[in-house]
């Protein structure tokens, strides 16, 4: 049985389809400017045919990968030691506040200078990206810890390496994980970027391609998998948070 | 070591916080002897520093000045030796109750099923067979204390401290943790040191209660209790037990009064 909420949700996934395949059907606004929705389910069904969205989509999801756990390993634990070390914070955040405003597209020139074109760059975009949230999510998670939870591992006599990962690492995820989330939500977002400027391959490219050749339903199909797929990994993101987190108060 | 031996010393102890507003005086010149086996009971109002003067002997905390020593050895920092019951529990929340009192077990080094079996029979004494593989925040607020006192109690410490263990709990909840700590601590034969601001608890469940007054906290009057043990629910109505709650609610009072005073 099919809840209300899920009716509901799939109501305005609905509507708005409708309305959008309704203005191009009645030739409300230029086909040529926009295509319907029913297009765009073709070019989809042509591209993956052809083999090439499988291609670009798996190079698009390899660079996001890369980029992201470069992020996760420089990114998490500087935040971890920001937030065990007051000193170590006081030298290293107001480097991280002063990089943070500079959105990735800005980097662009540079990623290109430094890395050329292709997956370096895209790497480095994403890193960018993913970085912030993730160095966030961890600084946050041991700041909010709870100074009694780390004392009584002290007092039962927890080494440092069992206070990092029976105390510490679990108690820090409630609030690291969500971070994590967004961090890959950018990681996609920036992936993208980075392929309509400096790549010779993935999604981003194939939108930047199809537009500059006036494949206007091979623009919007790319741009409709970059939001099913993002969609796709925040779900599944969510799902898995839901599980790991079950323990604490706000899940519950 | 012998019986009645001191365990623990404190000697002119002191502790100041800096703050924008000025120093604070938590603690100032406390002296205390606690014999082996002895159960202290540390009574006063809230802002006295009784849970400072907890802490410190935790190890948490360093005193800013003084000498406190175990066995005759300085005390500098947490031990496993002496292990703490709070009173928000502090119990990790992702593990089981069974692996909860397991941790100091396995941060001994001891093989799984070694400490599994410890766990057992000490989730058994706190009559908490059953639910060794639940989680924290499935059962409740006396449960949860009971569980955190058998993981205080699983390394085998010398000293178990607790902090106003039963603060958080309903009155009915805490008359029988009371006693159920009063025979334990009596089996176990520990040295414990309970904070609380509850005089009846204080009285019950100690060999001495220290009573501390605020701002300075130091030591203000010292009660022996010689009242027969495992102490039960009769102890409650004895008459000595009754004029001395009487006695130390008419002294604490004007100070506690005074307190809520401020507090308004």
């Amino acid at each position: 049985m099919i809840s209300a909420t899920k009716l509901r949700n799939l109501l305005g996934l609905g509507a708005a389809l409708g309305i959008w395949q309704l203005t191009v059907s009645a030739g409300w606004v230029n086909e040529f400017m926009m295509p319907s929705p029913m297009d765009v389910v073709k070019a989809i069904g042509a591209l993956a045919a052809d083999g090439s969205l499988r291609e670009h989509l798996s190079e698009s999801l390899l660079r996001v990968g890369m980029g992201y756990l470069i992020a996760a390993a420089i990114g998490l634990p500087i935040g971890f030691l920001c937030g065990m070390w007051k000193s170590a914070s006081e030298v290293i955040r107001p480097v991280i506040e002063a990089l943070r405003p500079i959105p990735p597209l800005a980097w662009v020139p540079i990623a290109i200078l430094w890395f050329g074109l292709g997956d370096a760059s895209a790497y480095f975009l994403v890193f960018l990206g993913c970085f912030f949230p993730m160095f966030f999510g961890a600084y946050t998670a041991v700041r909010s810890m709870d100074q009694n939870l780390i004392n009584a591992a002290r007092c039962l006599g927890a080494s440092r390496w069992m206070l990092l990962r029976d105390v510490f690492v679990p108690a820090s995820l409630p609030i690291v994980m969500p971070n994590l989330r967004l961090a890959l939500g950018w990681g996609w977002m920036c992936v993208v970027t980075a392929e309509l400027i400096a790549a010779q391959s993935g999604l981003g490219y194939l939108i930047q391609q199809s537009r500059q050749v006036f494949q206007i339903q091979n623009v919007v199909a790319g741009m409709a998998t970059i939001g099913l797929v993002g969609y796709v990994m925040s779900a599944s993101l969510e799902r898995l948070e839901r599980n790991v987190n079950a323990w604490a108060p706000a899940e519950r | 070591m012998p019986h009645n031996a001191t365990h623990i010393e404190i000697s002119n102890l002191s502790k100041i916080y800096k703050s924008a507003r000025g120093d604070v005086h938590a603690l100032s010149d406390v002296n205390l002897k606690i014999k082996r086996g002895e159960f202290i009971s540390l009574l006063g109002p809230s802002g006295c520093g009784k849970s400072t003067l907890l802490g410190i002997i935790s190890g948490f905390h360093k005193p800013t000045s003084g000498v406190l020593l175990q066995n005759g050895r300085e005390i500098t920092g947490p031990d496993v030796s002496r292990t703490v019951v709070f009173q928000d529990y502090a119990l990790f929340g992702w593990m089981t109750l069974q692996q909860n009192v397991e941790f100091g077990l396995k941060a001994k080094g001891m093989g799984k099923a070694e400490r599994a079996e410890i766990a057992r029979d000490l989730l058994h004494k706190v009559r908490l067979t059953g639910f060794e593989n639940k989680l924290p925040h499935e059962i409740s607020g006396g449960m949860k204390q009971r569980c955190s006192i058998a993981r205080a109690l699983a390394p085998d410490p010398e000293i178990l401290l607790m902090d106003e263990p039963f603060g958080a709990l309903d009155a009915q909840t805490r008359v029988m943790l009371q006693e159920e700590i009063a025979r334990l601590s009596h089996e176990a034969g520990k040295t414990v040191i309970f904070v609380t601001h509850g005089i009846d608890e204080a009285v019950f469940l100690a060999d001495r209660v220290v009573v501390m007054s605020p701002r300075p906290g130091r030591v203000r009057e010292e009660v022996v209790v010689d009242l027969p043990r495992p102490r039960t629910a009769a102890v409650r109505t004895d008459p000595w037990f009754v004029s001395t709650v009487k006695d130390l609610w008419e002294t604490l009072k004007p100070e506690w009064q005074k307190e809520e005073e401020e507090k308004a």
